[in-house]
């Protein structure tokens, strides 16, 4: 157990530090629409050109090429200088990108890592269906293959911002007879493809805020050559897109929560007074969130440490599963500080919206039930359920 | 940074569960007698191995190793349940070698001595009122509160009367601190960070209650069979194990970061030792309840070894401030680095 970083990783630290507190963008993220994509693919495009892009992406598609320990350096610097969330880059940074490093082919990685990382490109994710959710695997989009294309019909729904996205890592169904997790494949679709349509959804934070759409595709037309992974072995080439969701994307999120209970308790105490940061309910509430949040770090540092040493990645849905919840207990306190001014949603004060936006930190990328069925059976060894 | 256990340490935590797992399985709990427990034969054998003074300086009769490894270790202890006089023990000679009392140091180091623990009975008592746990034939008593960390000789103490103890394998009395009360050794808080290793060294002892009520509730959950299925395939006992190995993983996580912080004389030791045995004493009471449940009807008896889980947890979280008195100081730190 240690620890210290090392004087190159201290050194690293400095130097992401100075870069961050010069360039990081000062204007507020819009909350939806174009500007807010142009403001995420400008801040990626910032760090790109920096030289600050993709810390644990290989060198030679124009990532850093550092080990995990950077990555946690970066992104807890990226969450003290106040950098925004991208989150429009962040499934072509954490799962599209290093999807087609492990699986693609070199004309893929050539083709598409390199926007990804410089701000080119939004990629967005095409896997849940309206019937295939927590069972992913029972997803029907069908692919048909005609000649050197595939022709695509079906329905996939949550894609986040789908509205907003150039590229999609899309799951389809190129072999109904095979068994349900054999007969999958994994694609990269080009959203302006003939035959795709798109159906806004929104979400229950405030009137027309949109997050997410369901797409349609009507005989869409796929080059074949866009299949990652062999035709019919998407499964386990989705697989490990969610690992990387499930392991690392995590820590700057983790991070900025830690911080924002410090904020709360600044807020709480300026507003309120002394008294009432001491008032029993909460007060306790608090405090044990103080606590929570240095346990949620030292557990992302787990998270590092064992990936270090690889140990089994099912042990990060240990992490996963606590800090959706924390995330939304902080959130539910932030909402109950402030009284009856959550009755008002303002745009311009964020509590209330992201309030109501974490209920969705217990369901996205796997439900808490889908973790603990996981952490159940593949960490403590209990009898499957299926 | 590697918040995993090296390869000397993994040598460590083995070499500890192996003296545990024979000298010390929670059965003996049962076996021994419904009142006390036998765990005072085991002080002289730990003090040869090593392990009662792993994290003092060499220089200092100690091992010389860190509260990195004190923390492993206590973990194992919690595991086991072992009597909380090892608290005395460890840091009793803690004590004794800052204040310079080298045969006292000494003599405790070698397991030899019977040393008691002397816990604020708080709002419930008066201010120089104390439980005194596993004190009855104590040479000396280590009592660490705010200010100052002092081993005590017993007749310290006054009115000294003998209750029940709901964790009835260990023996608890009531008793006053006389005014004339002289202690053998004793430091202010601050040399050493005591205070702050005693809550961290209880948050790891936590962090192993909570671990053995967890795997005592997974084994059981793989081996019990309802409906014609282990009773751990339905999601309903599933979740609660997760739910436990989830909370285990939090207060191990912190406990280790605490001990690590304790090393590098951070200005934020107070606040992690804390937080740490928030999280863990939260932990180890929850996982011992779901424990209780997971086990049904058997779980309520005292021929389980269920409900010693439970008792010995709310101990851990009794001693040195309860979770009450530890969130209140925990809002009183700055903002952690
Ligand atoms: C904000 C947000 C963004 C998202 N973005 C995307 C995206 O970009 N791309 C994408 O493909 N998907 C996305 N999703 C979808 C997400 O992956 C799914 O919502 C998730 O997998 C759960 O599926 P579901 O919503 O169909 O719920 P269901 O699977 O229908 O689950 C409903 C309830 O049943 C429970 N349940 C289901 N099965 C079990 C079981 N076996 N055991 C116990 N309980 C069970 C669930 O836990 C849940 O409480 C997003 C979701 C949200 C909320």
């Amino acid at each position: 157990m240690d620890l210290k970083f090392s004087v190159e990783d201290q050194q690293f630290r400095e130097e992401a530090r100075d870069w961050l507190n010069a360039n990081v963008f000062k204007e507020r993220r819009p909350h939806g629409g174009e500007a807010m994509r142009q403001y995420d693919l400008a801040w990626q495009r910032c760090q790109y050109e920096g030289g600050w892009a993709g810390v644990s992406w290989p060198k030679e598609y124009g990532g850093m090429g550092l080990g995990l320990t950077r990555q946690l350096i970066w992104y807890e610097e990226y969450a003290r200088a106040n950098a925004p969330d991208n989150h429009l880059c962040f499934v072509g940074l954490n799962h599209g990108g290093p999807t087609i490093i492990a699986h693609g082919s070199e004309q893929q990685k050539k083709e598409h890592l390199r926007p990804i990382l410089a701000g080119d490109k939004i990629w967005c994710q095409g896997f849940s269906e309206p019937n295939a959710g927590s069972d992913l695997a029972a997803l029907k989009t069908r692919a048909v293959i005609e000649g050197d294309e595939l022709v695509v019909t079906g329905s996939k729904i949550w894609t986040s911002h789908g509205h907003l996205s150039d590229m999609q890592e899309l799951l389809v169904r190129t072999d109904p007879d095979a068994p349900k997790h054999k007969g999958i494949s994994w694609v990269i679709f080009d959203m302006k493809t003939p035959g795709l349509e798109l159906r806004p959804i929104e979400i229950m934070t405030a009137p027309n805020h949109t997050h997410f759409v369901q797409c349609f595709y009507d005989e869409a037309r796929v080059p074949l050559k866009n299949v990652v992974g062999k035709v019919n072995d998407g499964w386990s080439v989705a697989m490990s897109t969610l690992g990387f969701e499930r392991g690392t994307a995590q820590i700057k999120d983790q991070i900025r929560y830690a911080f924002l209970v410090e904020e709360m308790i600044e807020r709480a105490r300026e507003r309120y007074g002394d008294a009432f940061v001491k008032n029993d309910e909460f007060g306790a509430r608090l405090a044990q969130l103080r606590a929570d949040m240095a346990a949620a770090r030292a557990m992302t540092y787990m998270v590092v440490s064992r990936a270090q040493h690889n140990v089994s990645p099912a042990m990060a849905s240990l992490m996963r599963a606590m800090v959706g919840e924390v995330q939304q207990r902080v959130r539910r306190l932030a909402f109950d500080i402030i009284g009856a001014d959550g009755l008002e949603n303002p745009e311009d004060d964020d509590w209330v919206y992201f309030y109501l936006r974490t209920y969705s930190t217990t369901i996205a990328a796997g439900t808490s039930q889908i973790q603990r069925n996981i952490i159940g059976e593949r960490v403590l060894g209990l009898p499957r359920s299926r | 940074m590697d918040l995993l256990p090296s390869a000397e340490q993994q040598q460590i935590i083995d070499t500890i569960k192996d003296f545990l797992v024979n000298e010390a399985s929670v059965d003996r709990l049962r076996e021994f007698s419904a009142i006390g427990n036998p765990d005072f034969e085991l002080w002289p054998q730990l003090g040869e191995l090593g392990f009662l003074g792993l994290g003092l300086p060499e220089d200092k009769g100690g091992v010389g190793l860190s509260a990195g490894e004190e923390m492993l270790v206590f973990q194992q202890f919690g595991y086991h349940l072992l009597s909380p006089a090892i608290f005395g023990i460890v840091l009793g000679a803690r004590i004794a070698a800052s204040a310079g009392e080298v045969e006292l140091r000494d003599e405790l180091l070698s397991g030899t001595m019977r040393v008691g623990l002397a816990n604020s009975r708080g709002l419930a008592g008066g201010p120089r009122d104390y439980h005194l746990f596993e004190a009855d034939e104590a040479d000396v008593i280590l009592l660490i509160e705010e200010s100052n960390a002092a081993l005590y000789p017993r007749d310290a103490f006054e009115q000294i009367a003998r209750v029940n103890a709901t964790d009835a394998v260990l023996v608890l009395e009531r008793a006053t601190l006389s005014n004339a009360a002289r202690p053998r050794a004793e430091v202010p808080v601050k040399v050493d960070n005591v205070h702050a290793r005693a809550l961290m060294l209880m948050g790891a002892y936590a962090v192993g209650i909570g671990e053995g009520a967890r795997d005592l509730a997974i084994e059981y959950a793989k081996v019990r069979e309802q409906f014609g299925k282990p009773i751990g395939f339905f999601q309903a006992i599933k979740h609660m194990c997760a739910d436990m190995a989830i909370r285990s993983e939090a207060a191990l996580c912190q406990a280790s970061f605490a001990s690590l912080v304790i090393d590098e004389g951070s200005p934020d030791t107070n606040f992690h030792a804390v937080a740490s045995k928030i999280v863990a004493c939260e932990t180890a009471i929850k996982n011992a309840a779901d424990c209780v449940q997971v086990h049904g009807a058997f779980g309520f008896t005292a021929e389980a070894n269920v409900h010693h889980y439970l008792k010995r947890a709310h101990v851990a979280d009794l001693i040195w401030g309860s979770l009450r008195e530890q969130r209140e100081r925990i809002l009183t730190f700055p903002t952690p680095a």
